[in-house]
């Protein structure tokens, strides 16, 4: 039963690609467009070949990865000490805490224009970037997973023998993790929408930039070739990766 | 000497910059292997009570001495089994049963040997490996009671375990708790709003009264073990003290709902 809706799913599935392909053929070869405003399907597919064949996408992604994990890294380890701290000192979660709140409603792009002036046109404007954008939905999903934990935990642990540094380990960590999860997949998006933003803004090689180099040749095709991978490491990421992380942590905890 | 030495002159709560005063005198002495129930009308004070035998809470005037010495914090000798069991779902079953071992710090095949003992005393063996949202409301409870066994514990104390079972769960775990305690001579501290269940399982039935809780009236059950919580020696007993226990009923009713009510 199962595996026949899966099968039906699929089939659904490629009827729905194939005429939407079908139709996007049919409109470019229609004339109505010129080239450089709607490419034909197998032109755009012949630009991720090229792009490929010649390291370009390649390089682009490779490119775009180092800044990301940099960023990110920087992000996770600042914004969860962040949001510990929040959590031990009252006074510093009624001041700074407001002000980090207000930094999580704020678009990442808008900090371009203060980032181009401290870093230049440089790899650290967009690791900047990355690090604003994510840092306050980190420390936020920090903050209120070990805020949430359930004290009855603490208390079987601390009557059983457990303090200090172990109480950490043993309970205070792992009651936290579905939380933190959620956390790490929802500032994950946030970070990887803020390098695509910064990419843009110049010349520096990332997937950004040839979605840009794309437009400045009015070159069509290898902008939408570059969407589609951009698409496909997003979907990649976070539904096969930490999606699936996510569900069976919570399966495991029966939540 | 008594293992435990109590004597609790009042306990009260700040309430909204009010004095809530929950105990009111409770004093008496526990022998070690006793097995007491502690019964009496909801929101008395049962609970606050075993927070403060098991070291949780130490704000209260009068003393509680454990083997002549003030009670000062928690202790693994005295564990409690909270009334929600507090089992860790990132953990299967036995390693719920490990953990307390893992924190003395016991070598690990010595460790897994004593908790597959304690799995089989449990009789939760096939279940080793299951995770707490895979068991039922009868199993966790026998989980959390291997987990306090495994660190043999002096005290055992018991917060309501059995009050969200259905009735027939809870006979089998009468008669299991029973055996158990017959095997490993464990003093237990064990709290119930069930009168038959009190009567069914303590060597003495004390009930306290309404709030501020103090001790009302103090019960010996000589009946030969295992009871069958239906048979009659029990259902004699039972009468007895909830004829204590009514008239507490109807205090606190009148006080919560301040009607006069007749039963």
């Amino acid at each position: 039963m199962k595996m026949s809706l899966m099968l039906s799913k699929l089939f659904k599935q490629i009827v729905f690609y194939s005429l939407f392909l079908f139709l996007w053929e049919a409109l470019a070869l229609s004339g109505l467009w010129p080239q450089y405003i709607l490419p034909a399907p197998s032109k755009v597919f012949f630009a991720l070949i090229a792009g490929f064949a010649n390291h370009t996408f390649l390089i682009g992604i490779g490119v775009s990865f180092k800044r990301l994990l940099i960023g990110f890294g920087i992000a996770i380890i600042s914004g969860s000490a962040l949001g510990v701290l929040l959590l031990k000192f009252k006074a510093l979660d009624e001041t700074l805490g407001s002000l980090v709140l207000g930094f999580q409603t704020l678009p990442s792009i808008c900090w371009f224009p203060l980032a181009l002036l401290w870093f230049g046109l440089s790899e650290w404007a967009i690791i900047f970037v990355i690090i604003v954008g994510s840092l306050s939905s980190i420390t936020i999903a920090t903050n209120s997973a070990f805020k949430n934990i359930s004290p009855i935990y603490l208390n079987v642990g601390k009557n059983m023998g457990a303090h200090g540094v172990t109480l950490l380990r043993k309970i205070i960590i792992p009651a936290a993790i579905p939380s933190l999860l959620v956390g790490l997949r929802q500032s994950w998006s946030f970070a990887w929408r803020s390098l695509m933003a910064g990419e843009l803004l110049f010349n520096c090689l990332g997937l950004g930039y040839l979605l840009n180099m794309g437009r400045e040749l009015n070159d069509m095709s290898q902008v939408i070739a570059v969407i589609f991978i951009i698409m496909l490491i997003s979907v990649f990421i976070d539904r096969m990766i930490l999606g699936k992380v996510e569900l069976a942590i919570r399966r495991r905890y029966g939540l | 000497m008594p293992l435990l030495d109590i004597d609790i002159k009042s306990k009260s709560y700040n309430v909204e910059h009010k004095q809530l005063t929950v105990i009111n005198k409770i004093n008496f002495k526990i022998e070690k292997g006793e097995f007491i129930c502690i019964t009496g009308p909801s929101g008395c004070g049962k609970t606050t009570f075993l927070n403060i035998i098991a070291g949780l809470d130490t704000f209260y005037n009068g003393r509680v001495l454990y083997k002549d010495k003030p009670i000062c914090g928690y202790d693994s000798n005295r564990l409690l089994i909270f009334q929600e069991l507090g089992l860790f779902p990132w953990l299967t079953v036995q390693e719920n049963i490990e953990f307390g071992l893992k924190l003395r710090k016991m070598p690990k095949n010595e460790r897994k040997s004593l908790s597959l003992e304690y799995l089989n005393m449990v009789n939760l063996t096939k279940f080793k490996n299951s995770f707490m949202h895979e068991l039922s409301g009868g199993m966790k409870q026998r989980v959390a009671l291997a987990r306090a066994l495994v660190m043999n514990p002096e005290v055992l104390l018991m917060d309501e375990p059995f009050s969200s079972l259905d009735a027939q769960t809870r006979d089998i775990l009468h008669i299991e708790l029973q055996r158990i305690w017959s095997v490993t001579k464990k003093t237990i501290i064990f709290i119930t709003h069930n009168v038959r269940e009190a009567v069914c399982l303590g060597d003495r039935v004390l009930v306290f009264s309404a709030l501020p809780a103090s001790l009302k009236a103090s019960f010996c059950i000589d009946l030969p073990r295992p009871r069958q919580i239906e048979s009659d020696g029990v259902i004699d007993k039972v009468k007895l003290v909830m004829a204590e226990l009514n008239s507490e009923i109807r205090k606190r009713y009148e006080n919560e709902f301040n009607v006069k009510q007749t039963f």
